[in-house]
């Protein structure tokens, strides 16, 4: 993913702070700063984001940085206090793009946690072909293989074939589930299902529906009255990592009609780096709880944004940063 | 910044830098991938260095006119690809060679393209589309793989009054598909629109398996389904797809590109310059909705338009 690649190019770009002089110009702060927002920018990345995050970094530092101009050769600092220094401004503008990078994956919102003897609802929403469907076999398929009484309901009425798809999987899954050929009202569908599993006693209980966008606010009241119908515990949206600078509107866009609570990725087996995705984080200010890796059942990787961080920026690469 | 009046001044690679750099921050906003929009600003200045400079313009419009050229450059191709004119071309052709005997080829188009990015719902618009201009499309389901993939393509056939032929799940689609066109050219129809399962171009095995029912079954015509949504990654996805249709027959390539959801990106329309900037394959429509007539030509000043929106 994004970050993945970035430690290495992170690394390159911050070594230009080490000068000989023991100084770090404005110049090279810009030019340090450009390298890692065309990092980002590259792997999608919302621009605004990027631009956001550099200003952020530029303020915490700002009053460590020397002008390009401000002659001051005559300055009596020794050799090491000059490399203590130029050490230090760097450290901190590494400490800045960690953090400003971290805060973009770790919103303050914690994921949902299923609650064992009760009713789960959790609704999926997203783009159209972004990976519902298929992530709820897999996701049913994680919880069922756990020990939870999983069933599904497809509430989407729209898309041809939408339930011969479902039912193909909850079958091969062995799976309840629930839908119907012939009703074309998706928030009656979705309330029926849902009522009747509950009663079952199932304590996963997870509804698909169709896939929508923000520029046809029909689409986006539908999901609003599935959502109200169905009283959802989790709103999960699911964000495909090919796409590019249209998602964090369209993420927002979501947030705002529906409580989103946490965000799938899926097609992360290409080769996109899934910034773009990335950036539905920051729109819903909600974590990232799975990644999706394939077309099978078991490609779904569970994704702890903490540890991830931890492990990629916090000790791991840090300490590279550190001693780059 | 740039906004002097310039009087009657040659242009130097200096005075483009500034105005090249908003340009190309402009650009990738706008969702064109970050090496095309380089390649673009790089194609501009090109255009404009050493020119001398109208007294009445600024370096901004100039570049910004410079741009407008460049782009419609690039979509020129676009404008003129006609697929009806080459189904129906080729109909004539064999009816007069062959005196309307029914042993016809029919015009054979296939869809390819990563997953879930529009290909079965374009490739039942395309068959809308023929038939509302007198076309006989027979429908191939050759996605033997995705859950409600032959499903999803009966609705449409059934939606649409067309014939289609399906064997099912788990059969070689390549297979599956050199028996649609047998049937096609038995019952006269004069195209058959070969659906596919979406795959990762990075997926070996089966964009090999892409490249086997290409070079089997020939087809006229080989339609790379792309998102406008797609960020960087267009650039790779529409490459690897031409390199993996091409690799058992080196004339058999991407000839043309649909790009899809163009009515969920607003203003940022840039895939539709990544996409032809990498292999000049022009764009035949725009998908822009989920209903069958939501198929269009790309308007290259819509697309300016956004760009400057
Ligand atoms: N390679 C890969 N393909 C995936 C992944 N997740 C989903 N897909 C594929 O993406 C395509 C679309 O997936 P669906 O589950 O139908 O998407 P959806 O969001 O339900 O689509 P709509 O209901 O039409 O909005 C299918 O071909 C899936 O097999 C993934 O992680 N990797
Ligand atoms: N808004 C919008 N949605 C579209 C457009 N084209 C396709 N879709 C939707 O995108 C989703 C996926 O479409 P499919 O045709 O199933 O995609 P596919 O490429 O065949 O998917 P796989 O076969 O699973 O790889 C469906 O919900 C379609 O309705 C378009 O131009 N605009
Ligand atoms: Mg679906
Ligand atoms: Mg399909």
């Amino acid at each position: 993913m994004v970050l993945a690649e970035l430690g290495g190019k992170l690394r390159d770009s911050l070594r230009k702070l080490h000068t000989r002089s023991g100084r770090v110009t404005t110049t090279q702060l810009n030019s340090v700063l450009s390298d890692v927002a065309r990092a980002l920018i590259e792997s999608d990345v919302s621009v605004k984001l990027v631009m956001t995050l550099r200003d952020n970094v530029k303020q915490k530092v700002e009053r460590l940085i020397e002008e390009d101009d401000d002659d001051n050769d005559d300055d009596n600092d020794n050799d090491a206090k000059k490399e203590q220094r130029a050490s230090n401004v760097s450290k901190m503008v590494q400490k800045a793009v960690v953090d400003e990078l971290t805060s973009l994956l770790e919103p303050a919102r914690k994921p949902h946690t299923m609650k064992r003897g009760k009713p789960n609802v959790i609704l999926f929403v997203g783009l159209q072909g972004a990976g519902k469907t298929t992530t709820i076999a897999k996701y049913a398929n994680y919880y069922q293989k756990r020990g939870w009484k999983t069933a599904m309901v497809c509430a989407d009425t729209f898309r041809a074939g939408a339930f011969d798809q479902l039912k193909q999987n909850a079958t091969k899954l062995r799976v309840p589930f629930y839908g119907s050929y012939t009703q074309a009202d998706p928030v009656a569908i979705a309330e029926e299902g849902v009522d009747q599993f509950i009663k079952e006693h199932y304590e996963v209980i997870i509804v698909d529906t169709s896939g929508r966008h923000r520029q046809e606010a029909g689409l986006l009241e539908e999901m609003q009255e599935i959502s109200a119908a169905v009283d959802p515990d989790n709103v999960i949206l699911v964000m495909d990592a090919t796409q590019g600078q249209s998602l964090y509107d369209q993420a927002l866009a979501f947030s705002n009609a529906v409580d989103v609570g946490s965000v799938v990725i899926t097609k992360l087996d290409g080769h996109a780096k899934g910034g773009g995705a990335l950036s539905a984080v920051a729109a819903t200010e909600s974590p990232i709880v799975f990644l999706g890796s394939g077309e099978h059942f078991d490609d779904l990787e569970p994704f702890n944004a903490q540890s991830f961080v931890s492990k990629l920026l916090g000790l791991g690469d840090v300490r590279g940063l550190m001693e780059a | 910044l740039f906004a002097q009046m310039t009087g009657q001044k040659v242009l130097t690679k200096q005075d483009l830098e500034a105005p090249l750099k908003e340009m190309h921050k402009l650009l990738t906003s706008k969702n064109v991938a970050g090496d095309i929009a380089q390649q673009i600003c790089q194609k501009v200045q090109e255009s404009l260095i050493k020119k001398k400079l109208n007294s009445m313009y600024r370096v901004k419009t100039a570049v910004r006119q410079a741009l407008e050229q460049v782009i419609n450059e690039l979509l020129l191709p676009s404008t003129q690809l006609n697929i009806l004119r080459q189904v129906v071309s080729k109909r004539d052709q064999a009816s007069s060679l062959f005196a309307r005997s029914k042993t016809q080829r029919p015009f054979v188009i296939v869809v390819v393209g990563i997953n879930g990015v529009g290909k079965s719902t374009s490739l039942a618009k395309l068959a809308y589309y023929l038939k509302s201009n007198g076309c006989h499309p027979l429908l191939a389901a050759c996605d033997t793989f995705r859950s409600g993939a032959v499903e999803q393509l009966s609705v449409h056939a059934k939606c649409l009054g067309l014939p289609i032929y399906s064997k099912g799940y788990s059969k070689d689609p390549s297979l599956v598909a050199k028996a649609a066109i047998e049937q096609a050219t038995k019952e006269g129809n004069d195209v058959v629109l070969v659906d596919t399962a979406g795959r990762m171009q990075n997926n070996l095995p089966l964009m090999k398996a892409l490249g086997k029912l290409a070079a089997e079954n020939q087809p006229d015509m080989v339609i790379f389904v792309g998102e406008a949504l797609v960020g960087n990654d267009g650039i790779d996805q529409v490459k690897m797809f031409d390199k993996a249709v091409s690799f058992q027959n080196k004339y058999q390539k991407v000839n043309a590109i649909l790009l899809t959801k163009f009515d969920t990106v607003s203003d940022k329309v840039g895939a539709a310059l990544t996409m032809t900037h990498v292999t000049n394959a022009p764009i035949l429509f725009v998908g822009t909705g989920q209903k069958y007539h939501h198929l269009q030509k790309l308007s290259t000043n819509g697309v300016i338009r956004s760009l400057f929106a």
